[in-house]
């Protein structure tokens, strides 16, 4: 029973855990399918940006009914203030497509969101600390522009947001596409289109499709190639909780092996009267067998009516993590883990518990039909 | 070919021989017994403590090996018997009445009777029904859903007889069955047995040193020092 709790329990956390980063990132900035041309996913500097943009609009537009999409302006760049600087990563967003497609605008602590003024920026409160700014107060930001020269603007801090992640905190600024665009002398340019199917599901359809239409020089990327590592994370997470199962299937084992070894010793005059009175050693090692079956099933129900009584409230309100939130905010999890139970996890959990059971049955089941009855009856 | 199909007894014993070892030192329980069974037999083996009697009586029931000789049942020399078809021939040819009831503790009477039918295959409802009927004409219907720690001895042992019959043995092996009885409760099941041997024709051995099994026995075999002194057809 503990050991069925602890594994559905640590199961759900896990993938939920690594889920919510994998969604965290879709959501805060990813998104599920990105528009590049061809090489700025190895070098997202401006020379890669798109400059027929329209090309890209028409090819969208067949699926606007079940997508939403954003388009954005990114560049390097410092962010100056009249105490410190920082190198940062200067994202150009029209404020309301960015809405659809990302969930940055949600966390914004302070101020506002960006509403498309020019000269308005958003940064993280760790950013806003670090350069020592207060909202309304001014800073400078520089990038290189298009043709090689640099360009700056001063913008005003309009809102300060924090995410899940520490990392990307750091390294973000948000201001209005158009004035990305002056800046960088790049009217008209984009560095990404972001579409997202309505449906998650079709994300692998759409890419594709959208692939299709688009001519040669551009590149359709999905979350699972923008995300490799945390794709990866979550399938070898997929394969690593079968080593979960065997170290809780071998614990399960020995416990039934002392169980059943006690129940056999304890019954051993019993077990010598049956085969005295004619129970053959292939009944008596399978009805010791089927106890320890009805065992692991009885663990393993209560084991998982523990556990949902557990999961389900808890994947409701989440687990509040606020005391680890250094550590989970620098990968990115969020300080609250809402856990996700699979349908696979409850599935290795009602075969593999029984079976482990039964297992552990085997040895005292020999141990039984070793006896010899006339020594167990002298035994009474 | 040890198969003696043509057989009339039920059991056959032939120079049995039995040693144990004790810290080494070989002792002879039993020293070449030679004993035929016939059906409808009442026999009691008689001997005092150690003589060999129980021994004796697991050999025949095929609960312990001889050390030498034969033993038959139904013509059957159960030497050449695997672990499973011995246990095959207790369950469906003996049914055994132990000195100490030996009954399931945590079954009730019914389900004692039952479990030995069970065994064979036979249906719920005949087990039930059966065993209903055998509690009854042992007197302790009343009590067949009783567990055994709720019970008498005598009734305990009662139940032991019906469970032993339960199976329609050839034989039924008694060991010490008065032993932990009182005598009235003892004579009661000593009659209850003499009726089932005269009415159903089931054939009892008996080992005991109880001078009221010797004094009902139709046949009496004395054992001493792991043989047979006297072996005496009683009237």
């Amino acid at each position: 029973m503990i050991g069925v709790i602890a594994l559905v329990l640590t199961d759900a956390i896990s993938i939920g855990m690594m889920q919510q980063m994998l969604t965290n990132q879709i959501g805060a900035d990813a998104g599920y399918i990105q528009i590049h041309r061809k090489g700025f996913q190895t070098d997202p500097s401006l020379k890669n940006s798109i400059s027929n943009a329209s090309t890209v609009k028409a090819a969208i537009s067949k699926d606007a009914a079940s997508c939403k999409t954003s388009e954005r302006l990114r560049t390097f760049g410092l962010v100056s203030s009249a105490y410190n600087s920082s190198g940062v990563s200067i994202v150009g967003i029209v404020p309301d497509d960015e809405k659809d497609v990302t969930t940055i605008h949600k966390y914004v602590v302070k101020g506002s969101y960006l509403r498309d003024n020019p000269d308005e920026i958003i940064m993280s409160t760790s950013t806003a600390d670090k350069l020592r700014l207060e909202l309304g107060d001014k800073v400078v930001i520089m990038a290189s522009r298009v043709d090689g020269s640099v360009g700056s603007e001063a913008c005003r801090v309009v809102g300060l947001f924090e995410t899940y992640d520490s990392g990307f905190d750091q390294t973000h600024v948000y201001i209005p596409l158009t004035t990305a665009q002056d800046m960088l002398g790049a009217p008209g340019r984009i560095s990404e289109f972001v579409v997202n199917p309505v449906n998650p599901e079709r994300t692998e359809t759409v890419a594709r499709r959208l692939e299709a239409d688009l001519p040669a020089g551009f590149e359709v990327l999905t979350f699972k190639q923008m995300l490799p590592i945390l794709v990866m994370q979550l399938r070898l997470y997929d394969q690593t909780i079968y080593i979960f199962y065997a170290i809780i299937a071998i614990a399960l084992i020995f416990g039934i092996v002392n169980t059943m070894l006690m129940a056999v010793i304890e019954r051993t005059h019993e077990l010598g009267v049956d085969m005295a009175i004619g129970m053959s050693n292939r009944r008596i090692f399978r009805m010791i067998l089927t106890e320890a079956f009805y065992l692991g099933i009885i663990g393993t129900a209560a084991g998982l009516a523990v556990s949902l009584a557990v999961y389900v409230p808890l994947s409701r309100s989440g687990w509040d993590l606020a005391m680890f939130s250094e550590s989970l905010n620098s990968i990115g999890a969020g300080t609250i883990i809402y856990p996700v139970l699979k349908a696979t996890t409850l599935i290795n959990t009602i075969v593999i518990i029984p079976l482990a059971a039964v297992a552990g049955a085997v040895y005292p089941a020999l141990r039984a039909v070793k006896l010899q009855p006339v020594e167990t009856i002298r035994m009474s | 070919m040890d198969t003696e199909k043509s057989s009339s007894n039920i059991v056959r014993v032939e120079g049995v021989r039995k040693v144990y070892h004790d810290n080494g030192v070989p002792v002879d329980a039993l020293r070449g017994i030679n004993l035929t069974v016939s059906p409808g037999d009442f026999s009691v083996i008689a001997g005092p403590s150690g003589s060999g009697k129980t021994t004796l009586l697991n050999i025949v029931g095929t609960l312990d090996k001889p050390t030498e000789g034969k033993v038959f049942l139904d013509g059957e020399d159960i030497a050449s018997k695997t672990r499973r078809q011995l246990a095959d021939i207790r369950l469906r040819k003996i049914g055994f009445v132990f000195q100490a009831y030996n009954l399931n503790p945590v079954l009730s009477a019914l389900e004692n009777v039952e479990f030995t039918m069970m065994l064979r295959g036979v249906e719920a409802a005949e087990r039930k029904r059966k065993g209903l009927a055998l509690l009854e004409e042992l007197g302790i219907g009343e009590l067949a859903h009783k567990r055994p720690n709720e019970m008498s001895g005598g009734q305990q042992q009662r139940v032991a007889i019906a469970r032993a019959i339960s199976n329609d043995p050839r034989l039924v092996l008694a060991d010490e069955p008065t032993a932990n009885l009182d005598s009235e409760t003892a004579v009661r099941l000593l009659e209850l047995m003499e009726r089932l041997n005269h009415h159903d024709g089931i054939t009892f051995v008996f080992s005991s040193h109880d001078p009221q099994v010797i004094g009902r026995a139709h046949r009496l075999l004395i054992l001493k020092d792991g043989q047979i002194a006297t072996d005496k057809i009683v009237q």
